[in-house]
């Protein structure tokens, strides 16, 4: 299990209040810490079109990476005619690298199954999916129990809490590719097919599982519906940022230590960061990656940047997968956007051109790059090819996996141009990088390469 | 049977000629490619050719895209697919480097010997069959389907995918192209070949991009 970081005193705790909970699958303890009240409030008093006016209220934005407004979707799926209607939690957490939902779902589950019921009620589906990694296999465990406990105790199951209303929720771990995560994919998986994005729209909010209305939200945002119903919607609005309300968990990969914390909207990076401790001296902050494997790499100047959707877009970056790792002067940058890109293209479905080509020729540009064969006009095809790629992209996620490279072009222009021009690594991390450089220009000019040689000897 | 035309000398020319210019000034059936566009029908779509990249390398990678759209199963491949995997299907032998027995035979209806063929080992429907049942042959289930059959064989027997195929009522290319997509199915027995076994430690996973991120953060390269 991830480690959960310590937070200041003053930061609210939404998502991770039980921690330190003895047994966080207890329904007893769960329910005599609250669970339950909020869809109690639902079903008993603010009926399906209430729940939702609430949570609109509050200004609920998704966890899952893209912070739409959670009641924009309810809204629409609810008044979308349809025979039947769903909900599926994504507590799949693509990102191998960021261990946030699978934390949540083993500290909390009983607050991802209420906010599962929460949603079912307000939009009207009687069944549900909580979908998990496989090999989270503590997470599985304890939200299928939780599952039980409470369709055996009716707070959901055939009359969820005496509603009359069914609300069936199944547990659905699935596994083997990055891609899951994304809404239309997973949608996919749970109907056992290859796992391939679909165009958006139609949202799966009109038009999902089984061509019916479904409602996809991050167990995170679930998770928050019911603490959002039990202290009103305007306890929430003040929590974090003005236009972001609410926590988010954030897998901090710092300088001395890593975990997940619970870290409220608007905080500034540096902050962040400052949870995982400060690098020893003399190393100092040299980047930080946030987002995951399709993260940007700010550099140390961009740490006021306050962790919100819209800010860390501005700056190149995106709250993704909610990593954020620090890198220190010893790692190159160039090096880590080429990695990060390489994951990301052979992770890319195949489906589309820009994801099944474009990514892996951006790869490339990056792999040239760290072992100095780099040809002319790299750069600029590079850019070109990028934009090609936001252009035309189906998903979300080669439009996104374009920022590793981008954003460390715009950050971090003379490592690159280090690489790019004079096959040089700074950081003296990409070595056959000079050796390369030689190889080319012996290629593309033999005689002049000739006539440097010796010159490069005598000095 | 007239004698006309042959005792009237020069008709045979004009009826050459009337042809001629009849074709004249008939509409042209040539067109100006490729700066005029071909009227063509708009579901054709060309003989199916596979390409080669500017290394020489064919371009097709196995993805069974192709296969999976084709709606009369015409198309049908084997080789390497898009994760690194190594998968003996069938195809054209010149095309996808593997020469194949089975293959040769459907082809050229002559059993062509290939040292390199092995039969596919005998194999108990049975377990697929039940595996089918407890999940009522629903294509839908075909994921649970498939995690039962690994867990049973070890590996997913192309056997297996063909029983799985017929009995759900599914094309084959969705069954193999669905399965080849997750990371966590197994086409070989684990340690099988030595391709299968280099390909399965070339394929890409959390675990070694986890480790090279280490590596990277603290400024190695992996
Ligand atoms: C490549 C890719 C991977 C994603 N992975 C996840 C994921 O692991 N978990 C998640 O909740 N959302 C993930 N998303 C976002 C989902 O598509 C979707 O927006 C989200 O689950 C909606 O929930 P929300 O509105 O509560 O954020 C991913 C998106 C993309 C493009
Ligand atoms: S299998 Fe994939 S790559 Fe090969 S020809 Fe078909 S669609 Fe193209
Ligand atoms: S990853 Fe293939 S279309 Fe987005």
């Amino acid at each position: 299990m991830t480690a959960i970081l310590p937070t200041p005193k003053a930061w609210p705790s939404i998502l991770l209040a039980r921690r330190g909970a003895a047994d966080p699958a207890d329904l007893d303890a769960a329910v005599a810490a609250g669970a339950f009240e909020g869809l109690r409030r639902a079903i008993r008093e603010l009926g399906p079109a209430g729940t939702i006016d609430e949570v609109e209220a509050s200004g609920l934005r998704g966890r899952g990476g893209a912070g739409h407004r959670a009641a924009a979707k309810w809204r629409a799926a609810a008044s979308t005619p349809a025979r039947a209607r769903y909900v599926v939690a994504n507590g799949y957490g693509a990102d191998p690298g960021s261990g946030t939902d699978r934390t949540l779902l083993e500290t909390d589950p009983y607050a991802v199954v209420e906010g599962v019921a929460v949603v079912a009620f307000a939009i009207g589906a009687e069944e549900a999916f909580i979908s998990v990694r496989s090999t989270a296999t503590e997470a599985v465990r304890r939200l299928q129990f939780a599952v039980d406990e409470a369709t055996s105790r009716n707070f959901i199951g055939d009359d969820a809490l005496g509603s009359g209303r069914r609300i069936e929720i199944e547990v659905r771990p699935v596994q083997g590719a990055y891609m899951l995560g994304e809404e239309t994919v997973l949608l996919k998986a749970l109907d056992g097919k290859r796992g391939q994005p679909e165009q958006r729209p139609p949202h799966p909010a009109t038009r999902g599982f089984h061509n019916a209305p479904t409602v996809i939200q991050n167990v995170q945002t679930l998770a928050t519906v019911p603490w959002i119903l039990r202290n009103g919607a305007k306890a929430f609005a003040a929590v974090g940022a003005a236009d972001v309300p609410g926590t988010i968990l954030v897998d901090v990969r710092g300088a001395a230590k890593s975990g997940v914390a619970e870290v409220p909207f608007g905080t500034s990076l540096r902050e962040v960061i400052g949870l995982g401790g400060a690098p020893r001296a003399p190393r100092k902050v040299k980047a930080v990656v946030v987002g995951g494997p399709t993260g940007g790499i700010l550099p140390a100047g961009a740490l006021d940047t306050p962790y919100t959707f819209e800010a860390l877009r501005a700056a190149g970056a995106h709250v993704g997968s909610g990593s954020v790792i620090v890198a220190d002067d010893r790692a190159c940058v160039v090096d880590l956007a080429r990695l990060l890109t390489r994951y990301a293209a052979d992770e890319a479905c195949g489906k589309t051109i820009p994801c099944r080509i474009g990514l892996r020729r951006v790869a490339e540009i990056g792999e040239r790059l760290t072992t100095g064969t780099s040809r002319g006009g790299d750069l600029d095809l590079l850019t070109d090819l990028c934009a090609d790629i936001v252009g035309s992209g189906l998903c979300d996620h080669e439009r996104l996996a374009t920022l590793p490279m981008l954003s460390s072009l715009r950050s971090f222009r003379d490592e690159v141009d280090a690489h790019y021009l004079r096959g040089e690594c700074p950081a003296g991390v990409c070595r056959p990088i000079a050796l390369g450089v030689a190889a080319g220009r012996a290629r593309r000019a033999p005689a002049a390469a000739a006539a440097a040689a010796p010159a490069r000897a005598q000095a | 049977m007239s004698l006309l035309p042959s005792i009237v000398p020069g008709l045979g020319l004009v009826k050459g000629m009337a042809l001629t210019l009849r074709r004249f000034f008939a509409p042209k059936a040539t067109v100006r490619y490729p700066e005029m566009p071909a009227d063509v029908a708009t579901k054709f779509r060309g003989r199916l050719q596979l390409l080669y990249d500017e290394h020489g390398l064919l371009k097709c990678e196995t993805c069974f895209q192709c296969a999976q759209a084709c709606p009369i199963e015409c198309i049908d491949m084997g080789g390497l697919d898009t994760k690194g995997r190594f998968h003996v299907h069938w195809g054209p032998p010149e095309t996808y480097g593997e020469r194949r027995e089975e293959s040769a035979l459907r082809r050229s209806g002559r059993s062509v010997p290939d040292p390199a063929y092995e039969h596919f080992a005998p194999f108990d429907l049975g377990t697929v069959d039940q595996i089918l049942d407890v999940h009522d042959h629903d294509p839908k289930r075909l994921l649970q389907m498939l995690e039962a059959t690994q867990a049973a064989f070890g590996f997913l027997p192309v056997a297996a995918l063909k029983r799985i195929s017929e009995r759900t009522g599914t094309w084959y290319a969705m069954v193999y192209g669905t399965a080849s997509y997750y990371g966590n199915f197994r086409f070989e027995p684990p340690g099988a070949n030595a391709q299968a076994a280099e390909v399965s430690r070339r394929r890409p996973s959390d675990d070694t991009y986890l480790a090279a991120l280490g590596a990277s953060l603290g400024g190695r390269r992996q």
